[in-house]
């Protein structure tokens, strides 16, 4: 089976619900308004991070759209005509997957530009500078598609939106701080702690803003392998 | 034309075996029924049928192939397995939608399936809001979206109102008098009398019979005849004489048992016994196979106890 038709037929799906639309549409007022609260009451040291303090927010939006989109395929019987209609599972599950990326990449560039000007705008000269921003703007793109992503992938293993909502927002707000100051080093290859780097002026982890991201990649590439994995064993 | 072959098809879950070394064909140009009761494995069949669950042993396939190879399926291979398919909050148009797109089905079958289902007027409101029936009409349409040569469905009028019931009559003998393979699958013996040509039963998984409709039927129930009339000495007294089996009820009414009308009528004008009735009693495919499942019960109650 050729992958574009199964691409449209899984981009028709996203499109047509309206709680897939709204949360990935949340991601932007999400991120933005968290921001700018944090950039216009700053006491922060790190300008960059002052400015993009919303993905911590932003990325629950992403992580919800990215588990729902799964999820809808194990409500009823949806995944058996899913998979009559596409009986290739590896490719579907890849257009599923590219389906959630690409919205989510469109939205994350929009939201991490917006907050940057917003940031700038702010903060004035305490702000950060252009080719920072930028790098963080690109970086709130990608990680915010790699947590879809790797929502996804978790989805699909768990079979259960909420068994992976259950697991990531509590890991993603709170357990990475509580191991973080326990446990250093262990927390800073967490997915979320590793891809926020990107989001830092100066870092003192063994991680960089992009060396950060290729981890949290690693944990989404894991998680769609595994998801892939359990779709193609599993009787459907 | 495609036919559907099922050879030495085992499942087991964990030990229990759903189906057990099943063998059978389905061919085009007829409406198969495939009946057995809850939990005999016929919605496990069409599941590994269609590569939704993997088989512990042997083969289903399509037109020769495994339904997994098929390239864009829903152009070969129509189904209708479970209801509730479509998200309740998609509207049933764009859950077609959805469908025709993974086959590059054109569009337009999308608003002729509407209408042939009757669906038009919802179409746009949301699956949740759809009654058994309506979605089971959806599902319908589902099936036939990509004109499919191979129709399966599992149990069709779950929900139908009457209207709906001879609608889908209709529409499963038009589908065969066009060449389809058509397999549907139902725990209603009367219903599926009315539209199937062919059976495959199943019990416990493994096949019981595989034979036309009629021959079912007549193979394993007898007729019987219903007379009444003004003298009932002299049609006891005849009807021994000629070692008929024979009762009366209450009502004055006689079964005569595995005896034909042609031949009764003749032998009462002959004897010239006064009819007031004479009708010939039809047995009925849940006769058939009630029958069936009683020597089956009663052939593994035996089995039991020699073990």
């Amino acid at each position: 089976m050729p992958f574009q038709p199964v691409l449209h037929a899984e981009w028709i799906k996203i499109r047509t619900l309206r709680s897939l639309v709204g949360t990935l549409c949340a991601v932007l007022p999400a991120t933005v308004a968290c921001s700018a609260l944090s950039a216009a009451g700053s006491g922060g040291s790190d300008p960059l991070f002052s400015a993009f303090a919303g993905v911590s927010l932003g990325q629950i939006a992403a992580v919800t759209f990215g588990a729902t989109a799964v999820s809808s395929e194990f409500r009823g019987a949806a995944l058996r005509l899913t998979l009559s209609a596409v009986p290739d599972r590896r490719r579907w599950f890849a257009a599923k997957a590219t389906a959630i990326a690409l919205p989510v990449l469109a939205v994350g560039l929009v939201t991490g530009l917006v907050t940057l000007v917003l940031g700038r705008f702010l903060l004035g000269t305490a702000g950060p500078s252009w080719p920072e921003g930028l790098r963080a703007a690109l970086g709130c793109g990608a990680y915010l598609t790699l947590m879809a992503l790797f929502a996804a992938g978790l989805t699909a293993v768990l079979r259960s939106g909420t068994a992976t909502l259950g697991i990531l927002i509590p890991l993603l707000l709170i357990v990475s701080f509580v191991i973080g100051d326990v446990f250093g080093s262990v927390a800073d290859v967490l997915p979320g702690r590793a891809g926020q780097v990107v989001f830092q002026e100066t870092w003192d982890g063994p991680l960089g803003p992009w060396s950060g991201l290729a981890v949290t990649a690693l944990w989404a590439g894991a998680a769609l392998l595994a998801g892939a994995w359990s779709i193609r064993r599993r009787d459907a | 034309m495609t036919s559907i072959e099922v050879h030495d098809l085992t499942k087991e879950y964990g030990g229990r075996r759903a189906v057990d070394h099943l063998t059978f064909a389905v061919r085009p140009g007829l409406v198969t029924g495939f009946l057995g009761p809850n939990g005999a494995g016929k919605s496990t069949t069409l599941r590994l049928l269609l590569g939704l669950d993997h088989a512990t042993s042997g083969t289903a396939t399509i037109g020769g192939r495994p339904y997994s190879e098929l390239r864009a399926p829903l152009r070969r291979v129509g189904a209708l397995l479970d209801a509730d398919a479509a998200h309740g909050s998609r509207t049933g148009r764009d859950h077609l939608r959805v469908l025709a797109a993974s086959n590059r089905i054109p569009a337009g079958r999308i608003d002729e399936l509407l209408a042939e289902t009757g669906l038009a007027p919802v179409a746009r409101r949301r699956v949740r809001t759809y009654s058994l029936g309506m979605r089971q009409r959806l599902g319908i349409a589902a099936a036939l979206l990509g004109d499919p040569e191979v129709v399966l469905l599992d149990e069709p009028s779950n929900g139908l109102d009457p209207e709906g019931i001879v609608w889908i009559r209709g529409l499963l003998r038009r589908l065969a008098a066009e060449g389809r393979t058509v397999l549907v699958s139902s725990h209603l013996m009367n219903e599926t009398a009315t539209f199937a040509d062919h059976l495959i039963v199943l019990g416990r998984g493994r096949l019981l019979a595989d034979t036309p409709v009629r021959d079912f039927i007549h193979a394993r129930v007898r007729p019987a005849a219903r007379v009444r009339t003004t003298d009932d000495e002299r049609l006891a007294e005849l009807l021994a004489r000629h070692g008929q089996d024979a009762a009366r009820d209450a009502d004055g009414v006689w079964t005569v048992r595995h005896a034909r009308v042609e031949d009764l009528g003749r032998l009462l004008a002959d004897a010239a016994v006064p009819v007031l009735e004479l009708t010939q009693e039809e047995a009925t495919l849940e006769e058939a196979y009630l029958d069936l499942t009683a020597a089956e019960a009663e052939f593994t109650a035996q089995h039991h106890q020699e073990a």
